[in-house]
């Protein structure tokens, strides 16, 4: 791994273990309800200040937390138009899955890419720094496939081309 | 790529089967091919030694191609090349634009009759290039032409002087598509330049229309995924080359779209692969999902197991004395309790125990 990408990864880590102290708190508008407060954001007192973590321009997290919930979105590198196309693909394919992650949220924020919903619900039925694992793995993972499969696409076009050309040899 | 091969896999088929029968049988036979080309075969009992082999092919260029029937220059160099064992027969079937009778009588050996099944597979590829060849030569010297061969994409060849250039419109459905395809036109690009391919025709790919196409029409020249030109020189349809340029030209458009799919199934299943990876370490972190609950769990579940079984045998053993006991009971005389202390005593039941060989000589009466 790059150093600056465990740099930025490791930021991210600390950053998701402090934010990551959630616990159950009803609402405070609508009675015998419990929501997400970072989502609805109508009581203020109950929001945490959002930390941006940028490695560049193209690449960065944002993690805003509440008291019963804090939500993650990244913006992933694209590089070029292959890449753009291939990240764009695989967020598009976890988002339609995202009931396989429960964290994940089916739409990003916008501005990013992808984006996590983690609640005190979510951190009562899972490991805290598995969770956190989670996450960075999944960051690493992201960036890891669209390199692997930008370089099989090229791979494949020039195995194609080659083919082809040996047709008139 | 098997699916690209200019012979025609269906047609070798079923001409070997009919020359591997030892009794002549009837074939009537149509098949499709690429979705335009049409074949016929026919063959009777009576007349066996030949097969009558129709061929449709559509017209390359609305433009070049005469109202009926195929360019003179086709038949030509059908006759030409397929003089040995097939005559066309004409007029050609309705419905058809090309009829050959074969007949393989005259070639003895197995070896030559095979080589010429493959010969008659690349009907129409001779055909395609042939008419090709006669479109370009009623070009002239210079001048651009629209080809339709598959309706969705036609394409321009453009004759000089010194070369014949086919120039691709490349379009696609979605970015997806394009990203594959430019991915693709690139390494063909680049490797047309290498010199381990100095021989293959020189590829180019521009974003804008090549000169040639000056004055086409406008929506013939939007594209969004470029213009691919082939340069083809002399030496690339010199003789037998000329039939196979022509066919590897002709299924460009076919070869690009057939890349993309299989490279977005690629994509797909790597996808899916990736996701399978990434939901593990999601399900390990739940407090069921880790290694030391899992183990204990497990743990707990073969003990419960094993209690389970324990049960279930003990239950077993109980219900299985139970039956013992009462085939026993069945199969015991009935006791009344007292009852022997009460005979000996007053012995007024007494019982004869007999020997067996007393048993034999006693002979019983039987009562009615």
């Amino acid at each position: 791994m790059a150093n600056t990408l465990r740099l930025y990864l490791t930021c991210i880590r600390n950053t998701l273990e402090a934010a990551m102290c959630l616990q159950n708190f009803p609402c405070q508008e609508v009675e015998r309800h419990n929501k997400p407060e970072v989502e609805l954001k109508t009581s203020p007192e109950l929001l945490l200040n959002p930390v941006l973590i940028c490695r560049n321009e193209a690449e960065k997290c944002l993690i805003e937390t509440s008291i019963n919930s804090i939500r993650i979105s990244m913006k992933v590198k694209q590089a070029d138009e292959l890449e753009n196309i291939l990240a764009k693909k695989f967020l598009r394919f976890l988002s339609m899955r995202a009931e396989a992650f429960q964290v994940l949220r089916r739409k990003p924020v916008q501005g990013y890419d992808i984006s996590f919903l983690i609640t005190n619900y979510h951190c009562e039925d899972m490991h805290k720094h598995k969770l956190i694992d989670f996450i960075v793995q999944f960051m690493e993972d992201i960036d890891k496939e669209i390199s692997e499969l930008k370089l099989s696409v090229n791979t494949r076009g020039r195995l194609v081309a080659t083919e082809f050309l040996k047709q008139f040899i | 790529m098997a699916f690209f091969s200019s012979g025609s896999r269906a047609l070798v088929e079923i001409l070997t089967g009919l020359q591997s029968v030892e009794r002549p049988m009837p074939v009537d036979h149509t098949l499709f091919e690429f979705g335009s080309i049409r074949y016929h075969l026919q063959a009777s009992i009576t007349d066996s030694e030949n097969i009558y082999l129709s061929i449709s092919t559509p017209s390359l260029s609305y433009e070049a191609s005469p109202s009926s029937g195929l360019p003179e220059i086709t038949l030509q160099e059908t006759r030409k090349m397929y003089h040995k064992f097939a005559e066309i027969i004409e007029p050609a079937k309705e419905g058809y634009t090309l009829t050959l009778r074969l007949n393989f009588s005259g070639l003895t050996r197995p070896k030559d009759r095979t080589k010429a099944i493959n010969q008659i597979s690349l009907l129409q590829s001779v055909i395609l290039s042939s008419q090709l060849k006669d479109m370009l030569a009623s070009l002239g010297s210079s001048g651009t032409m629209k080809l339709v061969y598959n309706q969705r994409d036609p394409f321009f060849v453009s004759k000089t002087p010194v070369k014949i250039s086919a120039i691709f419109p490349m379009r696609f459905r979605d970015d997806t598509d394009l990203a594959i395809a430019s991915s693709f036109f690139q390494e063909l690009q680049d490797l047309g330049s290498t010199s381990s391919f100095s021989r293959a025709p020189r590829c180019s790919w521009s974003p804008i229309p090549p000169p040639e196409l000056r004055g086409e029409y406008v929506h013939h020249l939007t594209t969004n995924g470029g213009f691919v030109s082939f340069d083809i020189l002399a030496r690339h349809v010199k003789g037998w080359r000329a039939a196979r340029t022509a066919w590897i030209l002709l299924n460009f458009q076919s070869y690009v779209k057939y890349h993309i799919k299989c490279t977005r199934s690629y994509i797909q299943s790597r996808m899916r692969k990736r996701l399978e990876i990434m939901t593990e370490v999601i399900d390990d972190a739940k407090f069921r999902g880790n290694d030391e609950s899992r183990k204990k769990l497990q743990v707990r579940k073969r003990s419960k197991r094993r209690s389970i079984k324990f049960a279930r045998a003990k239950k077993l053993q109980k219900g299985f004395k139970a039956v013992i006991d009462k085939i026993k009971r069945l199969r015991l005389r009935i006791r009344v309790k007292g009852l022997d202390r009460f005979r000996r005593h007053c012995q007024c039941f007494p019982v004869l125990k007999l020997t067996m060989a007393q048993r034999k000589e006693q002979k019983y009466q039987k009562l009615e």
